[in-house]
C-alpha cells in the first residue's frame, strides 16, 4: 500500500482495492472506507465486506472498479441471520444492527450465485443509494475521526494562501492533532514524490514536516499516514517542540520556508524558529537552553535563503498577545492577526405569504381564491393542503444561513521573518550593482519630470502620421 | 517563491501611509516614491525581501539617497517600551511575570504621561488639533528639505511643538504620533508580487471589480475545494516529426490516458484566478533553483531567449520537451506586421546561429503543452483577458515569449471552439502544405507565416480536442457569466467526483444555480415524473440541454454548498488589541461548491420508510442524499417543505 501514490494526490479514473474512499451519505454526513477486495465470506456476510448505513447495506465489490463519484445502490444483504435469533426482512435494516452482531456467525445457507472470489454477487436493492467520492482534505476534513479540534477548510485554506504552501515548498507543522491540516498542507506542498536522483538534478521536493507530542495521537496518525500513501510526503515526529525544537533526523535543518503552530504555547516554541540563535531572550525555556548549549553549533531549521512565513493558530486572546510579542522579539515583521468568519447558506424556496398553501393546514391568505382552482393537482384529502404539481418551481427563491454557525475557531497570526542579510552579503551585492548611473525614474514623477518624459516620447515616435506611413511601408514590404 | 528581489522584476513596495506601489526594479533606475523620496533600484536588486528600509539624508557629494536597514528592534522601539512600561496590562512574554502586576481594575484606565498617574481623560477636553500645532506649515516644510534623518525630526518637532500634548491621553498621544509617522517617515519595505500580494494591491488601491472583489479568502476556499494542486509530472507527446508536405494526417492524435490533473478555467478576474492556479500547481514562476542556473548563462552569454528555453529546460529535468521558438504565439493572428516579422527574424537567427543547442528543431506539429498539470481556460472573447500575468512575466499575447513554466500548461480557447469547433475557421481549415523545394523559394516572412500558421493548427487541434475529451479534475470559475449556463456545457466534460468551486461576488446567480440542484428538484428527477427525460439514456442525460423546469441535470452534481470567509482583522498592541475600526466593504464574494456525480442508470429510488402509498408521484420528498422520505405526502410529513429542504434527521424524525 506505502508504495503506491496517494489518492489524495493523483486519483485514478476509478475507485481501487485497498484505497481510501469518501462514501457520501447525504449531505454532511461522510463515512471514510478502505474499500476491501476479499474473497469469501466476511464477518458473517456472503457477500464479502459489507457497509451498513441507514440507507442499506452497500457490500465493497458494488463499489470497487467504479468511476469516482458513481451513485450505487444498496444491495439485498443478509444481515438478520447473522447470528441475531430474528431473522429480519432483507432491505429493513435501517437502523442500529450494523457492528453489533457481530459475534457469532452462521453461514448463509443460500445457494446465491458466487463469483470467482466465492464472494456471492450482490443484488440491488429496491431502494437506498450512496456516492462514492474520491478523497480530497476537504471531504477527509468533514469525515476524519477527531483526535482534536480540528483545523477547518475555511482556517486552512487561509493560512496556506497567506503561508505561501506552494509546489516544493517545505511546511513546519506542529500540533498534528487530526491530521486535517497536515493532509491539506501536503497536497499543497506536493511537486511529486521523492525520486533518488532528485539531489542530482536539484529538484527541490515539497514536504511537511510535521511534530506530534501526544504519543497515541502520534501512533494513530502515523499510521493513517502509512494508509494514505502519504508517509513520502508528510514527516512525522513524536516530539515536544517547545523543548526540542524542529530539527529532523538527528540535527538536520529542514530547512522550511513555512510554519503553521497549532500550539497551547507557541511563544515556546517561537525562540526554536530563528535564524541564530536567540541572544538574551528570556523567553526561552531552560531545558532547551542547556540543550543548545551542549550541542555547540546551533541549527536554524529555517531555508536560509527565503522568507519565512509563519501561522499561528490559538483559541484565546491571550494566547494572541504572548505570540505576537515573543515575535516582535524575535524578529518577525508585518505581523497580523485575524480571525475567519465563515458562513454557510442553504437556499430554500420560501412559499409563506404569496398566496400559496401553507404547511400544516393553515392558509396564510384571507381567501384561498387559487387553492382550488386550476393548476392545483387534485387529491385533496381531509383538509390537507395540495401544492402545485411542480414544487420546486414554487415559492420566492431565498437563501438563509446554517441552523448554527462557528462564530470562533481560533485567532490566526501571520508573521514573516525576513532571510539573514549580512555585511558581507550587502557589500558583495554592491559591487554588482554599483550605484550612481542611474538614468530613467521609476515610479512617482513630479509634473516637470514627466513632461519631459512625454515630450522625448513623442519625439522619437513622430506623429500619428508619419507613424502609420511607416507602418504601412512596412506591411507592403512583408506582403510582398 | 523568489529568495532575493530580481533584477527588472516587479515588486511592489509598501509605505507608511500602508499604500502600496507596484513597480518593475530595473537596474540603474531611480525609484521615485513621491513625498518619501527617491532612490538607486540598485540599492535594493538582489537583497531580501520583507526588510524595512529607511531613505538617509543625501550625502553633500552624493545627489541621491541611500538605505538602512532598520532593524525590528527599533520598529517595535515603542511596543517594548509599552510592554516594560509598569501599567502594561498585557506584559511581554519572555519577561519575567512576577515582576509586571498590573493593578487590579487599572487596565483600562488611561494615564498621565509624566507622572504616571491614572487619570481617565473624557473627550471634552480635546478640541480640534490643528489650533494647537504651533509649527507652520512653512516650518515644517524646511524641516522636511533638510530630511533630517528620515523625517524623524520632523515628527519630533511636531510632537513638542504641540500646544497640548500634555492634556492627549495615552491612546490619542499614540494615535497622533502614528498620523504624522504615515505622513513623514520616510521608510518603505519590498514585497514580492505574488498572487497574494498583488490581489490584495488589486482590491485594496487599484480597481477591485476588475478582480470581481476577489479577496485572499475567497481565493483560498476556491483553490481548496476546486482540489487544485500540482497534477503530475509532465508528460510531453513525442513529436510526430511532419514534413512540410504532410498535412492534418499528421497530427497527433489526442492520447486520452495520458491527460491528468487538468483543471478547467472560466475567469473573468483577468488572470488573477488563472495566477492563483497555476501558483498552486507549481507554474507560475520557475523555482528558484532553476532561476538561479539560468542567471548564470544569461550573464555568460547574451543569447536570444528562446534557445536558453531549450537549455534551462534540459537542465531542468532532462525531459523531452518540444519546444519551438515561438511556441507561443497564441493562436492570435497578429495583425501588426511589425511584430511579426520580428518573429520571423528571431526564427531566422536561430536558424542561422551556430547550432549551440544542437537538438534539431521541433516540427511544426509538435504539441508544446504538457498532457498533464494544466490549466484549460474557456473564454468568451476571440482572446482571453490574461492581463495580469504580466506580473509573473508571461504574456499571452507575445509572439516570442522567453521560457516560462505556463507556456507549457496553460491552454486557452473558447467557448465556440469548445461547444462547435467545427464551425471555427482556425480549427477546421486544413493546414497549408508545402514542398521544401517552394518553401526555400519564399521570402522569409512569408516562410515564417507558413510555419506560424501550422503550429497554430496543431496547437488548437490539439487543445480542442483534449478538452472535448473531457475528463477534467475539476472546474474553477469566477466570471460573470451566468453559472448555470457555464455548468450546462462544464459538467459534461467534468471526471466523476471531480469538484467544482465557482466564486461570485453576489450571491444571487449561486443561490439560482444551487437551487438547480434542490432536493425537490432531484427527486423529481430520479422518481421519473419528468416526462421528458422517461426514454433517455445516462449519457443522454450527462447532456441535458436544459429546460424551463430543469436548467440543468439535477442528479449531475452532489453535495451542493455556498459559503463565504470573511478574515477579521485586529491590532495587537499591548492594552491596545481590538478588531479594525473599519475594514473593505463592497462585494462580499461567495463560493459554491460540488462534486460531480455520476449517476446510476434507470430509476434509483431513495430509502425510506413509507406509510402510505400515493398513485401518483409528484416527488415533493423531503431530505437529501440516501434519505427521502418519499412519495407518502401527507400532511404531517409535508409540514417539512416549508423550508423545502430538510436534514435527513429531521426528515426521518418526523417519519
Amino acid at each position: 500500500m506505502s508504495s503506491s501514490i496517494s489518492p489524495f494526490l493523483e486519483l485514478g479514473p476509478r475507485t481501487k482495492a485497498n484505497s481510501l474512499a469518501v462514501l457520501h451519505l447525504s449531505r454532511d454526513n461522510l463515512m471514510p472506507v478502505y474499500l476491501q477486495q476479499t474473497s469469501g465470506e466476511h464477518d458473517g456476510y456472503s457477500e464479502g465486506v459489507v457497509v451498513n448505513t441507514r440507507y442499506g447495506s452497500f457490500p465493497h465489490s458494488t463499489m470497487l472498479n467504479v468511476p469516482w463519484g458513481s451513485q450505487i445502490r444498496a444491495s439485498k444483504v443478509d444481515t438478520g441471520s447473522r447470528g441475531r435469533k430474528r431473522k429480519r426482512v432483507p432491505g429493513d435494516e435501517a437502523d442500529r444492527d450494523n457492528e453489533s452482531g457481530a459475534d457469532t456467525t452462521t453461514t448463509n445457507p443460500a445457494a446465491a450465485a458466487l463469483n470467482a472470489n466465492g464472494v456471492k454477487e450482490a443484488v440491488a436493492a429496491s431502494s437506498g443509494f450512496i456516492h462514492v467520492l474520491p478523497p480530497t482534505p476537504e471531504i477527509w476534513t468533514t469525515s476524519l475521526p477527531h483526535r482534536t479540534q480540528v483545523v477547518y477548510t475555511p482556517d486552512y485554506s487561509y493560512i496556506l494562501h497567506r503561508i505561501r504552501a506552494r509546489p516544493g515548498a517545505v511546511v513546519i507543522e506542529a500540533g498534528a492533532g487530526s491530521g486535517s491540516f497536515s493532509h491539506a498542507s501536503a497536497r499543497a506542498v506536493y511537486n511529486g514524490y521523492p525520486q533518488p536522483d532528485d539531489a542530482d538534478k536539484k529538484k527541490k521536493r515539497g514536504r511537511v514536516i510535521s511534530f506530534e507530542y501526544h504519543e497515541q495521537r502520534f501512533h494513530k496518525m502515523k499510521q493513517e499516514l502509512a494508509d494514505h500513501c502519504l508517509d513520502q510526503i508528510v514527516h512525522l515526529t513524536h516530539r515536544d517542540v517547545y523543548k526540542d525544537g524542529f530539527l529532523i533526523e538527528g540535527s538536520r535543518s529542514p530547512e522550511a520556508e513555512a510554519v503553521f503552530l497549532d500550539l497551547p504555547a507557541p511563544w515556546e516554541a517561537l525562540p526554536h524558529l530563528s535564524r541564530r540563535k536567540p541572544e538574551g531572550y528570556t523567553g526561552l525555556s531552560e531545558a532547551a537552553g542547556q540543550r543548545k548549549e551542549g550541542e555547540g553549533e546551533w541549527t536554524s531549521p529555517l531555508n536560509p535563503r527565503k522568507s519565512v512565513y509563519i501561522c499561528s493558530f490559538s483559541p484565546c486572546i491571550e494566547q494572541v498577545t504572548k505570540t505576537v510579542s515573543a515575535m516582535r522579539r524575535l524578529g518577525w515583521v508585518d505581523i497580523d492577526m485575524v480571525e475567519i468568519a465563515n458562513r454557510k447558506y442553504h437556499t430554500v424556496r420560501d412559499r409563506v405569504g404569496l398566496n400559496m398553501p401553507v404547511d400544516r393546514g393553515v392558509n396564510n391568505s384571507a381567501r384561498d381564491d387559487g387553492i382550488d382552482g386550476e393548476g392545483v393537482g387534485g387529491g385533496k384529502k381531509g383538509g390537507a393542503v395540495e401544492t402545485s404539481a411542480h414544487p420546486w418551481m414554487d415559492g420566492r427563491l431565498v437563501t438563509r444561513g446554517e441552523p448554527e454557525i462557528k462564530t470562533h475557531t481560533s485567532y490566526l497570526v501571520f508573521a514573516i521573518l525576513p532571510r539573514e542579510w549580512t555585511k558581507e552579503d550587502e557589500e558583495a551585492t554592491a559591487k554588482k550593482y554599483p550605484i550612481g548611473e542611474e538614468k530613467q525614474v521609476v515610479g512617482n514623477l513630479d509634473k516637470a519630470a514627466r513632461k519631459k518624459e512625454r515630450q522625448e516620447q513623442m519625439k522619437k515616435l513622430g506623429n500619428r502620421k508619419t507613424r502609420r506611413k511607416e507602418r504601412d511601408e512596412k506591411m507592403a514590404e512583408t506582403e510582398g | 517563491m523568489h529568495s532575493i528581489i530580481r533584477a527588472s522584476a516587479w515588486v511592489a513596495i509598501k509605505l507608511p501611509s500602508g499604500n502600496t506601489r507596484v513597480i518593475q526594479a530595473l537596474p540603474n533606475t531611480t525609484i521615485s516614491l513621491g513625498k518619501y523620496g527617491s532612490f538607486p533600484a540598485n540599492l535594493i536588486i538582489e537583497r531580501p525581501f520583507h526588510l524595512t528600509y529607511e531613505l538617509q539624508d543625501k550625502r553633500a557629494d552624493e545627489t541621491y539617497s541611500r538605505l538602512r536597514v532598520v532593524p525590528t528592534s527599533e520598529l517595535y522601539a515603542e511596543v517594548f517600551a509599552d510592554e516594560e512600561s509598569p501599567t502594561c496590562s498585557t506584559p511581554a512574554a519572555g519577561l519575567n511575570e512576577a515582576v509586571i502586576t498590573p493593578a487590579e481594575g487599572e487596565e483600562f484606565s488611561v494615564v498621565e504621561i509624566e507622572s504616571g498617574k491614572v487619570v481617565a481623560r473624557s473627550n471634552r477636553e480635546v478640541i480640534d488639533e490643528n489650533a494647537r500645532q504651533t509649527m507652520t506649515q512653512d516650518e515644517i516644510e524646511v524641516l522636511k528639505k533638510l530630511g533630517n534623518n528620515a523625517g524623524k525630526e520632523v515628527i519630533t518637532q511636531l510632537i513638542l511643538s504641540h500646544t497640548a500634548i500634555d492634556q492627549k491621553t495615552s491612546f490619542s498621544l499614540a494615535k497622533y504620533k502614528l498620523l504624522k509617522e504615515k505622513k513623514y517617515m520616510r521608510r518603505f519595505q519590498v514585497l514580492p508580487v505574488d498572487v497574494a500580494n498583488f490581489s490584495n494591491y488589486q482590491l485594496e488601491e487599484r480597481d477591485a471589480t476588475k478582480i470581481l472583489d476577489m479577496r485572499g479568502e475567497m481565493m483560498g476556499l476556491v483553490g481548496c475545494w476546486g482540489n487544485v494542486h500540482f497534477g503530475g509530472e509532465d508528460v510531453y507527446l513525442d513529436d510526430p516529426q511532419a514534413t512540410t508536405e504532410q498535412g492534418h494526417e499528421a497530427c497527433t492524435p489526442v492520447q486520452e490516458d495520458l491527460l491528468k490533473g487538468r483543471w478547467l478555467v472560466v475567469d473573468d478576474t483577468g488572470g488573477i484566478l488563472v495566477a492563483a492556479m497555476a501558483e498552486r500547481m507549481g507554474v507560475l514562476q520557475q523555482d528558484d533553483d532553476a532561476e538561479i542556473d539560468e542567471a548564470k548563462t544569461e550573464e555568460d552569454t547574451e543569447e536570444p531567449e528562446h534557445t536558453s528555453t531549450q537549455a534551462a529546460n534540459t537542465a531542468q529535468n532532462g525531459e523531452h520537451k518540444p519546444t519551438t521558438a515561438d511556441s507561443n504565439d497564441a493562436d492570435i493572428d497578429m495583425l501588426d506586421a511589425d511584430a511579426e516579422s520580428t518573429a520571423s527574424a528571431a526564427q531566422e537567427s536561430t536558424a542561422t546561429k551556430p547550432p549551440r543547442a544542437s537538438k534539431p528543431r521541433a516540427s511544426d506539429f509538435a504539441i508544446p503543452y504538457s498532457q498533464t498539470n494544466t490549466i484549460t481556460v474557456v473564454h468568451g472573447a476571440s482572446q482571453p483577458n490574461l492581463s495580469f500575468l504580466n506580473y509573473w512575466g508571461f504574456d499571452v499575447t507575445s509572439p516570442t515569449h522567453p521560457p516560462h513554466p505556463l507556456l507549457h500548461h496553460l491552454l486557452t480557447l473558447t467557448w465556440l471552439q469548445l461547444l462547435k469547433p467545427e464551425l471555427d475557421t482556425s480549427y477546421s481549415t486544413p493546414p497549408l502544405v508545402a514542398s521544401e523545394r517552394t518553401l526555400v523559394a519564399w521570402k522569409p516572412s512569408r516562410r515564417g507565416n507558413f510555419h506560424r500558421k501550422r503550429r497554430r493548427y496543431a496547437r488548437i487541434r490539439h487543445i480542442v480536442d483534449s478538452a472535448r475529451a473531457g475528463n477534467f479534475s475539476g472546474l474553477v470559475c469566477a466570471s460573470t457569466m451566468d453559472p448555470v449556463s457555464i455548468l450546462r456545457h462544464t459538467l459534461p466534460l467534468l471526471a466523476g467526483g471531480a469538484p467544482v468551486a465557482i466564486y461570485s461576488p453576489t450571491l444571487e446567480p449561486l443561490a439560482a444555480l444551487s437551487d438547480c440542484f434542490s432536493v425537490s428538484r432531484r427527486t423529481a428527477w430520479t422518481s421519473g415524473s419528468v416526462k421528458e427525460i422517461v426514454d433517455k439514456s445516462v449519457e443522454e442525460l450527462e447532456s441535458w440541454e436544459g429546460n424551463e423546469e430543469f436548467p440543468l441535470n439535477p442528479t449531475l452534481l452532489l453535495g451542493t454548498s455556498i459559503q463565504t470567509s470573511r478574515a477579521r482583522r485586529w491590532q495587537v498592541l499591548p492594552g491596545r488589541t481590538h478588531p479594525l475600526m473599519t475594514e473593505r466593504g463592497g462585494a462580499n464574494g461567495y463560493v459554491f461548491t460540488a462534486w460531480r456525480a455520476k449517476p446510476a442508470e434507470g430509476r434509483v429510488e431513495a430509502k425510506g420508510k413509507f406509510k402510505r402509498k400515493r398513485t401518483e408521484v409528484e416527488g415533493e420528498g423531503e431530505g437529501d442524499g440516501g434519505v427521502v422520505v418519499g412519495e407518502e405526502g401527507s400532511g404531517g410529513d409535508a409540514s417539512a417543505s416549508a423550508t423545502a429542504e430538510t436534514t435527513p434527521a429531521a426528515a426521518e424524525a418526523e417519519a
